[in-house]
């Protein structure tokens, strides 16, 4: 008896956790047997978006934290909004981090699990998952007026969201500059001040000064070109290629370029400033503990900075943190962007891809809804249409300051192919230049592994 | 005959479907979690498996791997890894059991308790404290080095080639010894304390005592915390990812981050599996050679 009760639990047991383990096959057709009843579909679904009549489907959202996009209060409120209007679509939302979403959406693509929308940048969802054919084409999202709307705001943010094959992965609903900030009284403490232009550029020369300001005031922790890692590696990319105004990639963007006399010039530059004292390479940290040595005050600057930063960091500050644009030899910038925005994963379910888009565009378009997504980001819409969003709130004076740098947004060459490889090598390039002798030599060889990437993700 | 034979087969498959019935949740975990994915992972190393390709190469990733400079030099790092902290945290385990498991067993519990912390602890929360501490700012190391005039200007720890991996190492050791210490408690308790009263009475000394009687008789325990600890140390990865990146200048790459980067950072699916069967090979070699040092765990 004992023993027909131990089968009955056994077989209970394999028989549960064969039922826990299975899952139900989605009931549609093959990717390639669907397209063009995906097409059909799609065009369908703008149409149904724009009536209202969105077909019922239970979709997934994957998101970066994106200002308050990382935020399940927010969020939950925006898919509120959305179900007020479309009751048919249940919207799931995981919250990705910087840290290990990468990870979780290359496994996700390679267990097909991946979710139907995904919040990013073009790198991410244009010339990487869109390169390599995990993506939806985005092309009756961007009809003519949003075309319109967004070029109007900037060319670069159209041209980022397309992919060398014509297509767009990318629908993009916010975009901003990031610049670096100074401890604002301990440079005027250090009589610094006088070297930051009004309009916050200043040249190269002017930074040097300021630098040695600040350490014969005292302060000998000035800044840090942190390179433990590759997070927030923006501000290093840009404060290198704008010391001698060299340009990251070439224009077609398929090279790297900063092993050019002006990018070799820049890195030297550093490299001189951190061996005479007046700046610091550190292999041991990377923006995120930059910011919190700003914040904290041990650092009198930091290369990573936006106005999303501002509103985070403004709380933690004993002192003011001012905004101010990277040093260039001319005095005129060219700031790194960033763009967010929403793309969708083939999953082969046209009702799926449909639903999303429906979502995509009142998040990004609605009338209503598009002014508090762009809000919840804290950066700048790239709808002209959009106006202003933060005219008379208390945010106005401070996304006032960041709107002044945008007229010095530069290219978005983060597009470019291999972008992946080039990001680890970038932060290996800045710890070698710390240790050698043969800046131009270590350039080099930087430039020629990122264009062996770039070449064989091209073919 | 034929017919008794017979019958005692059914008898004994009676008496041991239960237990295979039992085991079977078991053997299905283990063949689909271990077992499978083994041998995919030396299928997938013979293909150029990519996020958009996936194409035979033969023994290409193989080739590559070898002629690759940053695996070379993960090797390296990983093999030092493993040739210090092996010997380290056992000789360490055992002095620190030695000195404890004759204590009342409140003591014992206490050390036991102390030394076993860092392993119950999360590896994100050791290391976010193991990171401030060697923070070049602000960390603890660099504060008291400077207040008892040790060094005169800021170390970074984390950020210079020189101490990166000897940090890394450290951290592993205070993570690794938690374990072997309470194996070891539990080894030496049950020692036959007759031999060892009979070597005493003999005039033993107790170095005698420890190396004739005792080792032998922990010595299946070492060949477990032996092969646990080089298994452990050649899959260094956690504190590598959270702490340095394999940096400054790959002197803290190991082969599993190295594996973990190739794959997931890179999408080159099949070279990261041609360098998993690599180390799992390795690490056979590494746990064949401990088996043979220490006669299989034999205490005779």
């Amino acid at each position: 008896m004992k023993k027909l009760i131990a089968l009955l639990l056994t077989g209970t047991m394999v028989f549960s956790m064969t039922a826990c383990g299975s899952k139900d096959e989605p009931a549609t057709a093959p990717a390639e047997e669907q397209s063009g009843e995906t097409a059909e579909t799609e065009s369908g679904a703008a149409e149904d978006a724009a009536s209202g009549d969105a077909a019922a489907a239970d979709i997934t959202l994957w998101t970066y934290p994106v200002g308050s996009f990382g935020d399940a209060a927010t969020v939950d409120g925006f898919v509120a909004a959305f179900n007020e209007k479309y009751p048919d679509i249940h919207v799931t939302v995981e919250y990705l981090d910087y840290t290990s979403g990468d990870d979780q959406v290359t496994a996700a693509i390679e267990a097909g699990t991946t979710p139907d929308i995904v919040l990013e940048g073009p790198e991410r969802l244009v010339s990487n998952w869109g390169a390599k054919g995990k993506m939806v084409s985005l092309e009756d999202l961007w009809d003519e007026e949003a075309l319109a709307d967004i070029s109007a705001t900037s060319e670069a943010v159209v041209a980022a969201c397309k992919a060398p094959d014509g297509n767009y992965y990318e629908y993009p609903f916010v975009m901003t500059t990031h610049t670096m900030a100074i401890n604002y009284e301990l440079f005027e403490a250090a009589d610094a001040l006088q070297y930051i232009n009004e309009d916050r550029t200043w040249t190269t020369e002017n930074f040097e000064k300021a630098l040695q300001a600040l350490v014969d005031y005292g302060q000998t922790n000035t800044g840090v070109v942190y390179c433990g890692g590759q997070g927030g590696d923006q501000g290093t990319r840009a404060l290198a290629m704008n010391l001698y105004s060299a340009q990251f990639t070439n224009a077609e963007h398929t090279e790297w370029t900063m092993n050019s006399e002006a990018g070799v010039k820049g890195l030297q530059q550093l490299k001189d400033w951190a061996d005479a004292g007046l700046l610091a390479f550190d292999a041991g940290i990377q923006a995120a503990d930059e910011l919190q040595l700003f914040a904290n005050g041990t650092l009198a600057m930091t290369f990573c900075w936006n106005a999303s930063n501002q509103a985070q960091y403004a709380s933690q500050t004993a002192f003011t943190p001012y905004a101010v644009a990277f040093p260039s030899d001319d005095a005129v910038p060219e700031l790194a962007g960033g763009i967010w925005g929403f793309g969708i994963f083939d999953n082969g379910d046209a009702d799926k891809i449909a639903a999303a888009k429906t979502f995509i565009e009142f998040i990004c378009d609605d009338e209503v809804q598009g002014l508090e997504s762009v809000k919840a980001t804290g950066f700048f819409p790239v709808r002209s249409s959009f106006g202003n969003p933060y005219e008379g709130t208390e945010d106005e004076e401070r996304m006032a300051t960041f709107g002044s740098f945008q007229q010095w947004l530069g290219d978005y060459y983060n597009v470019t192919l291999g972008w992946a490889e080039q990001r680890t090598e970038w932060w290996n390039l800045l710890q070698r230049v710390e240790q050698t002798s043969d800046v131009q030599a270590e350039a080099d060889l930087y430039a020629e592994t990122c264009n062996a990437a770039t070449a064989a993700a091209s073919n | 005959m034929g017919n008794s034979l017979k019958r005692n087969r059914v008898l004994v498959w009676r008496e041991t479907r239960a237990a295979y019935l039992f085991l079977l949740p078991a053997l299905i975990f283990f063949l689909g979690f271990v077992i499978v994915p083994m041998f995919l992972c030396l299928f997938y190393s013979f293909f150029n498996y990519t996020m958009n390709d996936f194409s035979f190469v033969g023994l290409q990733n193989y080739v590559e791997m070898f002629g690759d400079p940053i695996f070379q030099k993960a090797l390296v790092n990983t093999v030092i890894i493993v040739v210090v902290a092996v010997p380290t945290v056992t000789v360490f385990s055992l002095w620190v059991a030695s000195a404890i498991y004759k204590m009342n067993a409140f003591s014992r519990a206490f050390y036991r308790c102390v030394f076993y912390l860092p392993v119950v602890t999360g590896t994100v929360a050791v290391s976010v404290v193991w990171k401030w501490m060697f923070n070049k700012y602000t960390g603890l190391f660099n504060y008291v080095l400077n207040g008892i005039g040790v060094i005169d200007e800021q170390i970074n720890w984390l950020g210079d080639e020189r101490t990166a991996l000897a940090c890394i190492i450290l951290i592993l050791f205070t993570t690794s010894i938690g374990q072997p210490i309470v194996l070891y408690v539990a080894a030496l308790g049950n020692v036959d304390t007759t031999l060892v009263e009979a070597s005493e009475v003999d005039g033993a000394t107790k170095l005698q005592t420890f190396w004739k009687i005792k080792w032998p008789s922990i010595m299946p325990t070492t060949l477990y915390i032996l092969i646990i600890t080089t298994i452990n140390s050649f899959q260094c990865y956690a504190l590598i990812q959270l702490l340095t990146s394999g940096g400054p200048n790959h002197a803290t790459d190991t082969i599993m981050y190295y594996i973990y980067y190739q794959a997931f950072k890179l999408n080159r699916y099949g070279y990261g599996n041609a360098m998993g069967i690599f180390l799992a090979v390795v690490i056979a070699i590494f746990s064949l050679i401990q088996f043979k040092v220490t006669n299989n765990g034999k205490n005779d």
